[in-house]
Protein backbone atom coordinates (compact mmCIF):
# COMPACT_ATOMS: atom_id res chain seq x y z
CA UNK A 1 0.00 0.00 0.00
CA UNK A 2 2.69 2.97 1.51
CA UNK A 3 5.09 1.39 -1.49
CA UNK A 4 2.49 1.75 -4.17
CA UNK A 5 1.83 5.16 -3.27
CA UNK A 6 5.69 5.77 -2.89
CA UNK A 7 6.29 4.15 -6.50
CA UNK A 8 3.43 6.41 -8.00
CA UNK A 9 4.64 9.51 -6.08
CA UNK A 10 8.32 8.73 -7.94
CA UNK A 11 7.32 7.58 -11.20
CA UNK A 12 5.07 11.23 -11.09
CA UNK A 13 8.14 12.76 -10.65
CA UNK A 14 10.09 10.54 -13.25
CA UNK A 15 7.34 11.43 -16.05
CA UNK A 16 7.36 15.26 -15.59
CA UNK A 17 11.14 14.91 -15.51
CA UNK A 18 11.12 13.01 -18.80
CA UNK A 19 8.53 15.59 -20.23
CA UNK A 20 10.76 18.70 -19.84
CA UNK A 21 13.53 16.72 -21.16
CA UNK A 22 12.06 16.09 -23.98
CA UNK A 23 10.65 19.32 -24.36
CA UNK A 24 14.12 21.30 -23.84
CA UNK A 25 15.45 18.85 -26.24
CA UNK A 26 12.35 19.44 -29.17
CA UNK A 27 13.53 23.27 -28.38
CA UNK A 28 16.99 22.68 -29.19
CA UNK A 29 16.22 20.71 -32.13
CA UNK A 30 14.01 23.49 -33.39
CA UNK A 31 16.70 26.19 -32.79
CA UNK A 32 19.42 24.34 -33.95
CA UNK A 33 17.15 23.63 -37.17
CA UNK A 34 16.19 27.18 -37.58
CA UNK A 35 20.09 28.19 -37.12
CA UNK A 36 21.00 25.95 -40.11
CA UNK A 37 18.64 26.73 -42.37
CA UNK A 38 18.43 30.19 -41.83
CA UNK A 39 21.73 30.90 -40.38
CA UNK A 40 21.40 34.73 -39.29
CA UNK A 41 22.74 34.71 -35.94
CA UNK A 42 23.71 31.25 -33.94
CA UNK A 43 22.17 31.74 -30.49
CA UNK A 44 18.80 30.71 -31.60
CA UNK A 45 19.27 27.29 -30.68
CA UNK A 46 20.18 27.99 -26.85
CA UNK A 47 17.11 30.67 -27.01
CA UNK A 48 14.66 28.18 -27.93
CA UNK A 49 15.82 25.39 -25.59
CA UNK A 50 15.62 28.51 -22.70
CA UNK A 51 12.24 28.90 -24.18
CA UNK A 52 10.90 25.36 -24.39
CA UNK A 53 12.29 24.71 -20.79
CA UNK A 54 10.38 27.60 -19.05
CA UNK A 55 7.23 26.26 -20.91
CA UNK A 56 7.84 22.65 -20.21
CA UNK A 57 8.14 23.99 -16.22
CA UNK A 58 5.38 25.93 -16.69
CA UNK A 59 2.93 23.07 -18.69
CA UNK A 60 4.23 20.68 -15.84
CA UNK A 61 3.28 22.69 -12.90
CA UNK A 62 0.11 23.81 -14.64
CA UNK A 63 -0.67 19.91 -15.13
CA UNK A 64 -0.13 19.06 -11.65
CA UNK A 65 -2.91 20.75 -10.41
CA UNK A 66 -4.95 21.14 -13.52
CA UNK A 67 -4.88 18.01 -15.28
CA UNK A 68 -7.73 16.34 -13.30
CA UNK A 69 -10.05 19.80 -14.95
CA UNK A 70 -9.05 19.39 -18.27
CA UNK A 71 -9.58 14.90 -18.34
CA UNK A 72 -12.94 16.43 -16.96
CA UNK A 73 -13.70 18.55 -19.70
CA UNK A 74 -11.89 16.01 -22.42
CA UNK A 75 -14.56 13.27 -21.45
CA UNK A 76 -17.62 15.66 -21.08
CA UNK A 77 -18.10 15.00 -17.27
CA UNK A 78 -20.17 17.44 -15.71
CA UNK A 79 -20.37 17.42 -11.75
CA UNK A 80 -23.98 15.72 -10.22
CA UNK A 81 -25.51 17.04 -7.23
CA UNK A 82 -26.79 14.95 -3.96
CA UNK A 83 -30.76 16.17 -5.04
CA UNK A 84 -30.27 14.53 -8.29
CA UNK A 85 -29.09 11.24 -7.70
CA UNK A 86 -28.72 10.54 -4.29
CA UNK A 87 -28.49 6.68 -4.40
CA UNK A 88 -24.69 7.29 -5.26
CA UNK A 89 -24.08 10.08 -2.93
CA UNK A 90 -25.37 7.70 -0.14
CA UNK A 91 -23.16 4.22 -1.23
CA UNK A 92 -19.99 6.39 -2.27
CA UNK A 93 -20.44 8.49 1.17
CA UNK A 94 -20.39 4.87 3.21
CA UNK A 95 -17.90 3.59 0.99
CA UNK A 96 -15.34 6.52 1.48
CA UNK A 97 -15.81 6.03 5.10
CA UNK A 98 -15.05 2.12 5.06
CA UNK A 99 -12.37 2.83 2.85
CA UNK A 100 -10.85 6.28 5.60
CA UNK A 101 -11.27 8.76 2.21
CA UNK A 102 -12.54 11.74 2.32
CA UNK A 103 -15.43 12.51 0.15
CA UNK A 104 -14.88 12.76 -3.46
CA UNK A 105 -16.85 15.02 -6.10
CA UNK A 106 -18.93 13.24 -7.90
CA UNK A 107 -19.46 13.45 -11.72
CA UNK A 108 -21.59 11.42 -14.66
CA UNK A 109 -20.87 11.40 -18.01
CA UNK A 110 -24.13 11.47 -20.15
CA UNK A 111 -22.97 8.15 -22.08
CA UNK A 112 -25.29 4.51 -22.06
CA UNK A 113 -22.02 3.40 -22.42
CA UNK A 114 -20.60 1.38 -18.70
CA UNK A 115 -17.44 3.07 -17.65
CA UNK A 116 -16.05 4.53 -14.70
CA UNK A 117 -12.92 6.36 -13.73
CA UNK A 118 -11.12 8.43 -11.05
CA UNK A 119 -9.06 11.78 -11.48
CA UNK A 120 -7.54 14.20 -9.26
CA UNK A 121 -3.67 14.61 -7.77
CA UNK A 122 -4.60 13.28 -4.38
CA UNK A 123 -7.17 11.76 -1.81
CA UNK A 124 -8.37 15.63 -1.08
CA UNK A 125 -8.75 16.29 -4.49
CA UNK A 126 -10.40 13.55 -5.79
CA UNK A 127 -13.47 12.72 -8.85
CA UNK A 128 -15.41 10.38 -9.26
CA UNK A 129 -16.96 9.83 -12.45
CA UNK A 130 -19.50 7.62 -13.61
CA UNK A 131 -20.84 7.18 -16.78
CA UNK A 132 -25.13 6.97 -16.90
CA UNK A 133 -25.39 3.92 -18.61
CA UNK A 134 -23.75 2.57 -15.16
CA UNK A 135 -25.29 4.18 -12.93
CA UNK A 136 -28.49 3.11 -14.70
CA UNK A 137 -27.85 -1.04 -15.32
CA UNK A 138 -25.99 -1.72 -12.67
CA UNK A 139 -27.64 -3.04 -9.20
CA UNK A 140 -26.51 -1.73 -5.85
CA UNK A 141 -24.01 -4.11 -4.96
CA UNK A 142 -22.37 -4.30 -8.62
CA UNK A 143 -22.03 -0.23 -8.37
CA UNK A 144 -20.53 -0.55 -4.76
CA UNK A 145 -17.96 -2.88 -6.32
CA UNK A 146 -16.91 -0.46 -9.18
CA UNK A 147 -16.77 2.34 -6.58
CA UNK A 148 -14.83 0.92 -3.98
CA UNK A 149 -12.34 -0.37 -7.22
CA UNK A 150 -12.09 3.33 -8.01
CA UNK A 151 -11.38 4.56 -4.64
CA UNK A 152 -8.53 2.16 -3.92
CA UNK A 153 -6.92 3.88 -7.17
CA UNK A 154 -7.81 7.67 -4.76
CA UNK A 155 -6.08 5.81 -1.93
CA UNK A 156 -2.59 4.46 -4.22
CA UNK A 157 -1.99 7.69 -6.28
CA UNK A 158 -2.68 5.72 -9.29
CA UNK A 159 -5.09 8.88 -10.07
CA UNK A 160 -2.20 10.92 -10.05
CA UNK A 161 0.04 9.38 -12.46
CA UNK A 162 -2.63 8.46 -14.46
CA UNK A 163 -3.93 11.68 -15.31
CA UNK A 164 -0.29 13.29 -15.23
CA UNK A 165 0.25 10.84 -18.09
CA UNK A 166 -3.03 11.93 -19.73
CA UNK A 167 -1.66 15.36 -20.20
CA UNK A 168 1.85 15.01 -20.20
CA UNK A 169 2.73 11.68 -22.73
CA UNK A 170 -0.72 13.06 -24.83
CA UNK A 171 1.17 16.74 -25.12
CA UNK A 172 4.41 14.84 -26.53
CA UNK A 173 2.50 12.75 -28.88
CA UNK A 174 1.08 15.80 -30.26
CA UNK A 175 4.40 18.03 -30.49
CA UNK A 176 6.34 15.20 -31.61
CA UNK A 177 3.40 14.19 -34.55
CA UNK A 178 3.41 17.92 -35.61
CA UNK A 179 7.06 18.12 -35.96
CA UNK A 180 7.24 15.12 -37.66
CA UNK A 181 5.02 16.04 -39.91
CA UNK A 182 6.62 18.99 -40.97
CA UNK A 183 9.71 17.29 -41.41
CA UNK A 184 8.72 14.77 -43.91
CA UNK A 185 6.01 17.48 -45.78
CA UNK A 186 8.30 20.69 -45.39
CA UNK A 187 12.02 20.16 -45.12
CA UNK A 188 13.07 18.10 -47.92
CA UNK A 189 13.88 20.02 -51.08
CA UNK A 190 15.11 23.34 -49.81
CA UNK A 191 18.18 21.63 -47.86
CA UNK A 192 20.09 20.78 -51.16
CA UNK A 193 20.16 24.99 -51.54
CA UNK A 194 22.53 24.60 -49.40
CA UNK A 195 26.03 24.10 -50.69
CA UNK A 196 28.23 22.71 -48.26
CA UNK A 197 25.68 23.12 -44.72
CA UNK A 198 25.31 19.64 -44.75
CA UNK A 199 28.21 18.44 -42.19
CA UNK A 200 28.20 15.34 -39.86
CA UNK A 201 27.34 16.56 -36.72
CA UNK A 202 23.64 18.29 -38.61
CA UNK A 203 23.09 15.13 -40.12
CA UNK A 204 24.16 12.61 -36.58
CA UNK A 205 21.18 15.30 -35.15
CA UNK A 206 18.86 14.82 -37.80
CA UNK A 207 18.73 11.24 -37.52
CA UNK A 208 18.81 10.67 -34.25
CA UNK A 209 15.87 13.93 -33.49
CA UNK A 210 14.16 12.04 -35.96
CA UNK A 211 14.40 8.54 -34.79
CA UNK A 212 13.48 10.08 -31.30
CA UNK A 213 10.03 11.81 -32.45
CA UNK A 214 9.40 8.51 -34.53
CA UNK A 215 10.08 6.57 -31.19
CA UNK A 216 7.91 8.92 -28.78
CA UNK A 217 4.60 7.86 -29.51
CA UNK A 218 5.58 4.17 -29.03
CA UNK A 219 7.17 5.37 -26.17
CA UNK A 220 4.15 7.10 -24.80
CA UNK A 221 2.03 3.80 -25.42
CA UNK A 222 4.15 1.71 -23.82
CA UNK A 223 4.22 4.35 -20.45
CA UNK A 224 0.17 4.22 -20.51
CA UNK A 225 0.40 0.41 -20.72
CA UNK A 226 3.15 0.42 -17.77
CA UNK A 227 1.06 1.80 -15.71
CA UNK A 228 -2.50 0.92 -15.88
CA UNK A 229 -2.63 -2.86 -16.16
CA UNK A 230 -1.13 -4.32 -12.90
CA UNK A 231 -3.02 -1.50 -11.60
CA UNK A 232 -6.08 -2.68 -12.29
CA UNK A 233 -5.09 -5.76 -10.62
CA UNK A 234 -4.34 -4.26 -7.55
CA UNK A 235 -7.19 -1.72 -7.42
CA UNK A 236 -9.40 -5.17 -7.59
CA UNK A 237 -8.37 -6.74 -5.23
CA UNK A 238 -8.20 -3.39 -2.22
CA UNK A 239 -11.50 -2.64 -3.47
CA UNK A 240 -12.68 -6.01 -2.65
CA UNK A 241 -11.12 -5.47 0.80
CA UNK A 242 -12.88 -2.14 0.71
CA UNK A 243 -16.24 -3.53 -0.51
CA UNK A 244 -16.03 -6.96 1.21
CA UNK A 245 -17.60 -8.63 -1.43
CA UNK A 246 -15.26 -9.07 -3.83
CA UNK A 247 -18.58 -10.90 -6.70
CA UNK A 248 -19.86 -7.28 -6.66
CA UNK A 249 -17.11 -5.65 -8.91
CA UNK A 250 -16.82 -9.59 -10.73
CA UNK A 251 -20.67 -9.22 -11.48
CA UNK A 252 -19.89 -5.74 -12.46
CA UNK A 253 -17.37 -6.55 -15.29
CA UNK A 254 -18.98 -9.26 -16.42
CA UNK A 255 -21.91 -6.48 -17.42
CA UNK A 256 -19.65 -3.87 -18.54
CA UNK A 257 -17.24 -5.71 -20.49
CA UNK A 258 -19.55 -5.84 -23.41
CA UNK A 259 -20.70 -2.82 -22.99
CA UNK A 260 -17.94 -0.39 -21.74
CA UNK A 261 -17.73 1.64 -25.08
CA UNK A 262 -17.27 5.47 -23.91
CA UNK A 263 -17.85 7.95 -26.94
CA UNK A 264 -15.46 10.94 -25.51
CA UNK A 265 -12.99 8.77 -24.51
CA UNK A 266 -9.71 8.19 -26.45
CA UNK A 267 -6.22 6.41 -26.50
CA UNK A 268 -5.10 9.68 -24.05
CA UNK A 269 -7.78 9.02 -21.58
CA UNK A 270 -8.19 5.16 -21.87
CA UNK A 271 -6.21 3.97 -19.55
CA UNK A 272 -8.06 5.83 -16.55
CA UNK A 273 -11.15 3.84 -17.08
CA UNK A 274 -12.27 0.76 -15.20
CA UNK A 275 -12.79 -0.87 -18.55
CA UNK A 276 -11.42 -0.05 -22.27
CA UNK A 277 -13.66 2.38 -23.10
CA UNK A 278 -12.58 2.42 -26.73
CA UNK A 279 -14.60 0.22 -29.38
CA UNK A 280 -12.44 -2.75 -30.04
CA UNK A 281 -13.89 -6.26 -29.16
CA UNK A 282 -11.04 -8.36 -31.02
CA UNK A 283 -9.50 -10.78 -29.27
CA UNK A 284 -6.11 -11.17 -30.90
CA UNK A 285 -2.71 -11.27 -29.25
CA UNK A 286 -1.60 -8.17 -30.81
CA UNK A 287 -4.73 -6.30 -29.29
CA UNK A 288 -3.80 -7.98 -26.02
CA UNK A 289 -0.54 -7.13 -26.04
CA UNK A 290 -0.82 -3.54 -26.57
CA UNK A 291 -4.20 -3.24 -24.87
CA UNK A 292 -4.08 -0.79 -21.33
CA UNK A 293 -6.81 -2.83 -19.48
CA UNK A 294 -5.81 -6.22 -18.26
CA UNK A 295 -8.56 -9.16 -19.72
CA UNK A 296 -11.92 -9.00 -18.17
CA UNK A 297 -11.83 -12.83 -17.75
CA UNK A 298 -8.99 -12.40 -15.69
CA UNK A 299 -9.70 -9.86 -13.50
CA UNK A 300 -13.65 -11.84 -12.87
CA UNK A 301 -11.54 -14.96 -12.48
CA UNK A 302 -9.31 -13.51 -9.90
CA UNK A 303 -11.79 -12.10 -8.05
CA UNK A 304 -14.13 -14.77 -7.73
CA UNK A 305 -11.20 -17.01 -6.78
CA UNK A 306 -11.06 -14.27 -3.38
CA UNK A 307 -14.81 -14.41 -3.05
CA UNK A 308 -14.88 -18.20 -2.95
CA UNK A 309 -17.59 -18.33 -5.03
CA UNK A 310 -20.16 -16.66 -2.73
CA UNK A 311 -22.66 -14.27 -4.74
CA UNK A 312 -21.35 -15.42 -7.79
CA UNK A 313 -23.66 -15.22 -10.59
CA UNK B 1 47.45 -2.41 13.06
CA UNK B 2 45.54 1.25 13.53
CA UNK B 3 43.72 0.98 10.24
CA UNK B 4 42.01 -2.71 10.65
CA UNK B 5 41.16 -0.93 14.42
CA UNK B 6 39.58 2.27 12.65
CA UNK B 7 37.67 -0.44 10.13
CA UNK B 8 35.98 -2.30 13.32
CA UNK B 9 34.99 0.96 14.95
CA UNK B 10 33.57 2.25 11.94
CA UNK B 11 31.82 -1.24 10.89
CA UNK B 12 30.14 -1.49 14.81
CA UNK B 13 29.15 2.37 14.50
CA UNK B 14 27.76 1.97 11.17
CA UNK B 15 25.80 -1.46 12.54
CA UNK B 16 24.29 0.83 15.57
CA UNK B 17 23.53 3.74 13.18
CA UNK B 18 21.49 1.22 11.46
CA UNK B 19 19.47 -0.64 14.22
CA UNK B 20 19.00 2.84 16.00
CA UNK B 21 17.40 3.98 12.09
CA UNK B 22 14.94 0.63 12.22
CA UNK B 23 14.10 1.42 15.92
CA UNK B 24 13.07 4.74 14.93
CA UNK B 25 11.29 3.19 11.91
CA UNK B 26 9.39 0.81 13.89
CA UNK B 27 8.18 3.36 16.86
CA UNK B 28 6.96 5.85 14.41
CA UNK B 29 4.97 3.25 12.61
CA UNK B 30 3.32 2.12 15.39
CA UNK B 31 2.89 5.82 16.66
CA UNK B 32 1.25 6.33 13.47
CA UNK B 33 -0.68 3.79 13.43
CA UNK B 34 -2.15 4.42 16.91
CA UNK B 35 -3.25 7.65 15.49
CA UNK B 36 -4.87 6.39 12.82
CA UNK B 37 -7.15 3.78 15.21
CA UNK B 38 -8.01 7.26 16.73
CA UNK B 39 -8.55 9.15 14.27
CA UNK B 40 -10.89 6.11 12.87
CA UNK B 41 -12.72 5.72 16.28
CA UNK B 42 -13.34 9.97 15.74
CA UNK B 43 -14.98 8.85 12.56
CA UNK B 44 -17.29 6.48 14.21
CA UNK B 45 -18.64 8.73 17.11
CA UNK B 46 -19.24 11.73 14.23
CA UNK B 47 -21.76 8.80 12.93
CA UNK B 48 -22.98 7.82 16.62
CA UNK B 49 -23.88 11.42 17.58
CA UNK B 50 -25.85 12.20 14.74
CA UNK B 51 -28.02 9.21 15.27
CA UNK B 52 -28.21 10.32 18.95
CA UNK B 53 -29.15 13.87 17.92
CA UNK B 54 -32.35 11.87 15.26
CA UNK B 55 -33.34 9.46 18.31
CA UNK B 56 -35.32 12.44 20.62
CA UNK B 57 -36.67 13.56 17.62
CA UNK B 58 -37.79 10.39 16.47
CA UNK B 59 -39.09 9.71 20.15
CA UNK B 60 -41.39 12.29 19.95
CA UNK B 61 -42.89 11.89 16.64
CA UNK B 62 -43.65 8.39 17.57
CA UNK B 63 -45.00 9.39 21.08
CA UNK B 64 -47.38 11.71 18.88
CA UNK B 65 -49.31 8.69 17.50
CA UNK B 66 -48.57 5.88 19.57
CA UNK B 67 -48.84 6.91 23.70
CA UNK B 68 -49.30 3.32 24.68
CA UNK B 69 -45.86 2.20 23.60
CA UNK B 70 -44.59 3.88 26.69
CA UNK B 71 -41.95 0.47 27.40
CA UNK B 72 -40.02 0.31 23.92
CA UNK B 73 -39.85 4.24 23.85
CA UNK B 74 -38.34 3.83 27.13
CA UNK B 75 -35.21 1.48 26.27
CA UNK B 76 -34.48 3.34 22.97
CA UNK B 77 -34.21 6.47 25.48
CA UNK B 78 -32.13 4.41 27.87
CA UNK B 79 -30.46 2.78 25.22
CA UNK B 80 -28.92 6.09 23.66
CA UNK B 81 -28.23 7.64 26.98
CA UNK B 82 -25.79 4.09 27.92
CA UNK B 83 -24.19 5.04 24.06
CA UNK B 84 -23.76 9.01 25.82
CA UNK B 85 -22.04 7.62 28.94
CA UNK B 86 -19.83 4.92 27.49
CA UNK B 87 -16.44 5.28 28.12
CA UNK B 88 -14.45 1.97 26.44
CA UNK B 89 -14.96 0.50 23.35
CA UNK B 90 -16.97 -2.40 24.45
CA UNK B 91 -19.42 -0.12 26.45
CA UNK B 92 -19.91 1.67 23.04
CA UNK B 93 -20.28 -1.41 20.85
CA UNK B 94 -22.98 -2.65 23.59
CA UNK B 95 -24.63 0.64 23.75
CA UNK B 96 -24.55 0.81 19.98
CA UNK B 97 -25.63 -2.78 19.38
CA UNK B 98 -28.51 -2.14 22.10
CA UNK B 99 -30.06 1.33 20.14
CA UNK B 100 -29.67 -1.10 17.29
CA UNK B 101 -32.17 -3.57 18.50
CA UNK B 102 -34.48 -1.20 19.97
CA UNK B 103 -34.87 1.20 16.57
CA UNK B 104 -35.51 -2.28 15.31
CA UNK B 105 -38.69 -2.88 17.64
CA UNK B 106 -39.72 0.89 17.32
CA UNK B 107 -39.72 0.67 13.80
CA UNK B 108 -41.44 -3.11 13.57
CA UNK B 109 -44.04 -1.32 15.92
CA UNK B 110 -44.87 1.55 13.56
CA UNK B 111 -46.58 -1.34 11.54
CA UNK B 112 -49.41 -0.98 14.15
CA UNK B 113 -49.88 2.67 13.62
CA UNK B 114 -50.50 3.35 9.73
CA UNK B 115 -51.39 7.14 10.83
CA UNK B 116 -47.55 6.97 12.07
CA UNK B 117 -46.35 4.73 8.93
CA UNK B 118 -48.00 7.37 6.87
CA UNK B 119 -46.55 10.63 8.51
CA UNK B 120 -44.03 12.21 6.68
CA UNK B 121 -41.37 13.07 9.01
CA UNK B 122 -40.84 9.70 10.64
CA UNK B 123 -40.61 8.31 7.37
CA UNK B 124 -37.52 10.97 6.69
CA UNK B 125 -36.59 10.03 10.22
CA UNK B 126 -36.69 6.44 9.40
CA UNK B 127 -34.84 6.91 6.34
CA UNK B 128 -32.03 9.10 8.03
CA UNK B 129 -31.58 6.74 10.94
CA UNK B 130 -31.30 3.46 7.91
CA UNK B 131 -28.44 5.61 6.39
CA UNK B 132 -26.99 6.50 9.66
CA UNK B 133 -26.74 2.70 10.28
CA UNK B 134 -25.30 1.08 7.67
CA UNK B 135 -22.46 4.18 7.71
CA UNK B 136 -21.73 2.77 11.12
CA UNK B 137 -21.26 -0.85 10.15
CA UNK B 138 -18.78 0.88 7.50
CA UNK B 139 -16.77 3.33 9.77
CA UNK B 140 -16.95 0.30 11.95
CA UNK B 141 -15.28 -1.67 9.44
CA UNK B 142 -12.87 1.02 9.14
CA UNK B 143 -12.08 1.45 12.42
CA UNK B 144 -11.53 -2.64 12.81
CA UNK B 145 -8.93 -2.91 10.05
CA UNK B 146 -7.10 -0.30 11.43
CA UNK B 147 -7.07 -2.24 15.11
CA UNK B 148 -5.79 -4.74 13.46
CA UNK B 149 -3.05 -3.80 12.11
CA UNK B 150 -2.19 -1.83 15.01
CA UNK B 151 -2.57 -4.91 17.36
CA UNK B 152 -0.34 -7.07 14.75
CA UNK B 153 2.20 -4.56 14.73
CA UNK B 154 2.46 -4.84 18.53
CA UNK B 155 1.99 -8.50 18.99
CA UNK B 156 4.45 -9.54 16.58
CA UNK B 157 8.33 -9.59 16.69
CA UNK B 158 9.60 -6.63 16.90
CA UNK B 159 7.36 -4.68 17.57
CA UNK B 160 6.23 -6.72 20.65
CA UNK B 161 9.21 -5.39 22.29
CA UNK B 162 8.96 -1.87 21.79
CA UNK B 163 5.22 -2.03 22.89
CA UNK B 164 6.49 -3.45 26.27
CA UNK B 165 9.02 -0.62 26.34
CA UNK B 166 6.71 2.31 25.72
CA UNK B 167 3.57 0.69 27.02
CA UNK B 168 1.98 0.39 23.79
CA UNK B 169 -1.44 -1.43 24.10
CA UNK B 170 -3.82 -3.54 22.12
CA UNK B 171 -6.92 -2.09 21.00
CA UNK B 172 -10.44 -3.51 21.40
CA UNK B 173 -12.07 -4.63 18.30
CA UNK B 174 -15.91 -2.49 17.73
CA UNK B 175 -18.14 -6.11 17.61
CA UNK B 176 -21.78 -6.61 16.41
CA UNK B 177 -23.70 -8.65 19.27
CA UNK B 178 -26.16 -9.44 16.84
CA UNK B 179 -26.08 -13.62 15.91
CA UNK B 180 -26.93 -12.68 12.24
CA UNK B 181 -24.91 -9.44 11.81
CA UNK B 182 -21.93 -11.37 13.28
CA UNK B 183 -22.17 -13.95 10.24
CA UNK B 184 -18.82 -13.47 8.42
CA UNK B 185 -18.82 -12.81 4.61
CA UNK B 186 -16.18 -14.50 3.31
CA UNK B 187 -12.72 -12.90 1.99
CA UNK B 188 -10.02 -15.16 0.73
CA UNK B 189 -7.08 -12.91 -0.62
Amino acid sequence: MYEQIASNRAKTVFIIIGFIIFITAVGFAVGYYVDYRYGINRSNSILFMAFALILAIIMSFSSYYYSDKIVLSLTRARPISREEDPRIYYMVEGLTIAAGLPMPKIYAIEDEGMNAFATGRNPKNSVLVFTRGLLNNLNDEELKGVISHELSHIKNYDILLGTIIVILVGMVTIISNIILRSFIFGGRGRRSDRSSGGNLITLIFLVVGIALLILSPIIATLIRLAISRNREFLADSTGALVSRYPAGLANALRKISSHSEVKTANSATAHLFIANPIGGKSKAFFSNLFSTHPSTEERIKRLESMSLGIGVK
Amino acid sequence: MLPAVITVIAVIFGIVIIVVLIAIGIYNSIVSLRNQVDNSWSQIDVQLRKRYDLIPNLVETVKGYAKHERETLEKVISARQMGIEAKTVKDQAKAENMITETLKSLFALSENYPNLKADQHFSRLMEQLNGIESNIAYSRQFYNDMVMKLNTRIQTFPGNMFARMFNFTTRDYFEIGEAAAREPVKVQF
